[in-house]
């Protein structure tokens, strides 16, 4: 009986903070139906009390919408894969291998996540303006292609799996390109599952970054694209929403596709050292 | 199940995102017929559409601007249809973090040649900026407001426009209190009735507010309502701040009896009043010329008028204070064919009065260039027509440090909300300007003012 009013009460705190949680994403849905005057109307209701579709219509007129759109998605893409596999590798190097100063590498990785981007973002600015990678995707995937988080991340879950596998592979002849991609790799999959959502998220809603690299408007990106709303004396909020709404769908697709090799992957990140 | 929800959720992803790409197509311009003038235009600086630019050869040059695309779209369309050998690359960008990137790239070697100002980040763009190729005399003869642009005998931008605060009213709460056109106030006196007036009230509730200035008392009221006074935002020296003079006190105490001893409204009806007129729970609310745009755009049910601003007396020194949208910037820094294009697109924006109505009316701000004072477009937006009568009697105090604006309002928010005496938080208010202003090579031009004492 304990147990059930105990379950009970634990699943209401959880029914309440998930309605905390979606509440503002279902206000904006349903806001992206809104004129602005409702939107920014006294009297607030959820649901739509003039339902329109203009705002999801007109938004293109403040940009081409779905052009930003793949630009963001090929950048993401990109950026994740890349992540992926360097996370992946140089993971299973710091966890497996043993070679002198390993312990200061990983250190230095480390500390690469404890530096505010905000300190680092002038000189990374001064540096791809040197190379000549303004107003180029080269300005936002080569400096993103390493990430201190993924490293740390993949070098603690390759470590949870047995050198013995591994051992065995070498008796049988197979070289260390073999093994990384097809045991490790494979068998690293929750933790790859968890640093893709991880990197997809952080570059499908970067934005000061894509913003101070890219010029034209043809390469832009949509997180830009959906500050243009905002304006000097007003934000046209209806299409603000509109195209907010569709910019979290990407998001919402991994989320739904990946989200158990997302939580074994933290499990097992965070669990074993 | 789970497959289901998969697919419910891929099919409305794809609907909605087929719903705005449907529009894409919707979006694709008209092409418009461009005039391509023959003669040359323009009142003392004149542009001679005859004269080629760059030797005819062509040339590619980055305008940066934040705001309404269509506007500069027009305008690059119009001399580039003279200049089909030029190129203008047009990037938008968001206000807020325009302000981080465009310093950045001035700073570099490619940045771009032309590129939007506002007069409020003068300091971080001053060292940037090439003079105008244009004598200071012609630029005198055909705008308002160039001396205080003179800088060591150069100019580096104008204002094209004046924005500043006006009257807004609800024309159908103004007739459902009785009022007419004749009952519109001349001076705070009569303001204070008519507020009275248009205030309804159930029992000590405010159910609508006859003024309201919540939010933005300070810009509207603080900072402008002196010069009605005779008196200056700073002393004679042009940089000590003068905020806690008797005159910024009086100013303060009437907003303070506005609301606790007229109740026309309340520190707490709305957060700000703006937003509150929009929400038609306030009857009158003074805001700068953009909030005509915002009306028409996101509260278009309101059936609004406009007034000039009140005075103390009927015979001001000034109406109140403007500031000016400013001119386009050229970067000293870009190759000097660059620079010779953007100072020829600088002149040909100046010269021309089409492109001059279209920027003013696109902002709601009274045209800089004279010969446009009296311009039918112009006074057909009644927010721009209020003032054109004495639009020579309001001052641009420069452009001031942020910590004037910011400080005030906090001072304000200590009378209202805290309970702070008038005199001790503007006291406190004087002091953190003098603090802050310390390193500011800011100098009032105030005494520009055509009628300065």
């Amino acid at each position: 009986m304990k147990k059930k009013i105990y379950s009970i009460s634990l699943n209401l705190v959880l029914i309440l903070l998930g309605i905390i949680t979606v509440y503002p994403f279902v206000w904006m849905l349903s806001s992206s139906f809104k004129q602005n005057k409702e939107i920014m109307a006294l009297e607030q209701h959820l649901l739509p009390q003039a339902f329109i579709i203009k705002n999801y219509i007109t938004m293109n007129e403040r940009f081409d919408f779905m052009r930003f759109f793949g630009n963001s998605l090929f950048i993401t893409i990109v950026v994740t894969i890349l992540v992926v596999y360097t996370s992946t590798i140089c993971g299973y190097v710091l966890s497996k291998y043993e070679f002198k100063g390993k312990n200061v590498l990983f250190g230095f990785v480390l500390s690469t996540m404890m530096i505010p981007w905000c300190v680092t973002i002038i000189p990374k600015y001064s540096m791809i303006q040197a190379f000549g990678w303004m107003d180029s995707y080269k300005a936002l995937i080569i400096p993103a292609m390493f990430s201190g988080f993924g490293i740390f991340m993949m070098k603690q879950h390759i470590s949870t799996l047995p050198n013995e596998i591994l051992e065995a592979a070498r008796s049988d002849g197979a070289n260390e390109f073999y093994i990384f991609h097809k045991i490790v790799f494979p068998m690293a999959r929750n933790g790859i599952s968890s640093i893709a959502i991880f990197q997809f998220l952080w570059s499908w809603e970067d934005y000061l970054w894509p913003y101070l690299v890219i010029n034209t408007k043809e390469k832009q990106l949509l997180s830009v694209g959906l500050k243009m709303f905002n304006g000097q004396y007003s934000t046209d909020y209806g299409a603000l929403f509109a195209a907010t709404t569709i910019s979290i769908v990407p998001v919402l697709l991994i989320y739904l596709f990946f989200q158990k090799q997302f939580i074994a992957g933290i499990a097992s990140s965070a669990v074993k050292g | 199940m789970k497959k289901k929800i998969m697919l419910i959720a891929m099919v409305s992803a794809l609907s909605i995102t087929s719903l705005a790409g449907c529009s894409s197509e919707s979006n694709k311009k008209e092409q418009t017929k461009i005039d391509v003038p023959t003669e040359v235009f323009g009142d003392t600086i004149k542009y001679d559409p005859n004269v080629e630019v760059n030797n005819g050869e062509k040339v590619t040059i980055e305008l940066w601007e934040w705001g309404s695309d269509e506007l500069f779209e027009s305008l690059i369309a119009g001399y580039t249809a003279i200049h089909p050998n030029v190129t203008i690359k047009l990037v938008n960008n968001p206000w807020e973090d325009y302000w981080t990137k465009l310093p950045l790239a001035l700073d570099g070697e490619n940045g771009p040649a032309l590129f939007n100002i506002h007069n409020s980040y003068h300091e971080n763009l001053i060292n940037y900026l090439a003079p105008l190729d244009i004598p200071i005399e012609d630029l005198q003869a055909d705008f308002t407001g160039v001396d205080a642009h003179i800088i060591d005998g150069k100019v580096y931008y104008i204002d094209y426009g004046m924005m500043t605060g006006t009257v807004y009213y609800n024309k159908d709460m103004w007739e459902a209190a009785g009022l007419t056109e004749a009952d519109i106030p001349k001076t705070w006196d009569e303001m204070r009735e008519v507020a009275k007036k248009l205030t309804i009230k159930n029992g000590d509730q405010i159910v609508q507010a006859g003024l309201n200035f919540n939010g933005d008392f300070h810009q509207n009221y603080l900072l402008g309502l002196n010069y009605q006074l005779g008196e200056n935002i700073f002393k004679e020296d042009g940089t000590t701040p003068n905020v806690n003079s008797d005159t910024m006190k009086q100013i303060m105490q009437m907003l303070v009896d506005f609301y606790e001893v007229d109740g026309v409204g309340s520190k707490d009806f709305g957060e700000k009043g703006a937003d509150s007129f929009g929400q038609g729970q306030s009857a009158m609310v003074i805001q700068w010329g953009h909030f005509y745009n915002t009306l028409n755009t996101t509260w278009s049910d309101i059936n609004f008028g406009v007034f000039e601003i009140p005075t103390f007396d009927g015979n001001p020194y000034a109406y109140n204070r403007y500031n000016g949208e400013s001119t386009f910037g050229i970067n000293k820094n870009a190759p000097k064919d660059q620079q010779a294009v953007a100072q020829d697109f600088v002149k040909y924006y100046l010269a021309n009065d089409n492109v001059q109505v279209a920027f003013n009316l696109a902002m709601s701000t009274f045209p800089a260039k004279k010969s446009l004072a009296n311009n039918e477009e112009i006074l057909k937006n009644p927010s721009l027509r209020v003032l054109a009568e004495h639009i020579d009697r309001y001052i641009w105090p420069g452009p001031m440090p942020e910590t004037v604006e910011n400080s005030l309002k906090r001072a304000g928010e200590e009378v209202f909300y805290n309970g702070v005496d008038i005199d001790t938080a503007f006291d406190e208010a004087q002091a953190t300007i003098e603090k802050d202003m310390k390193n500011s090579s800011f100098v009032s031009v105030e005494n520009l003012y055509k009628y300065a004492k």
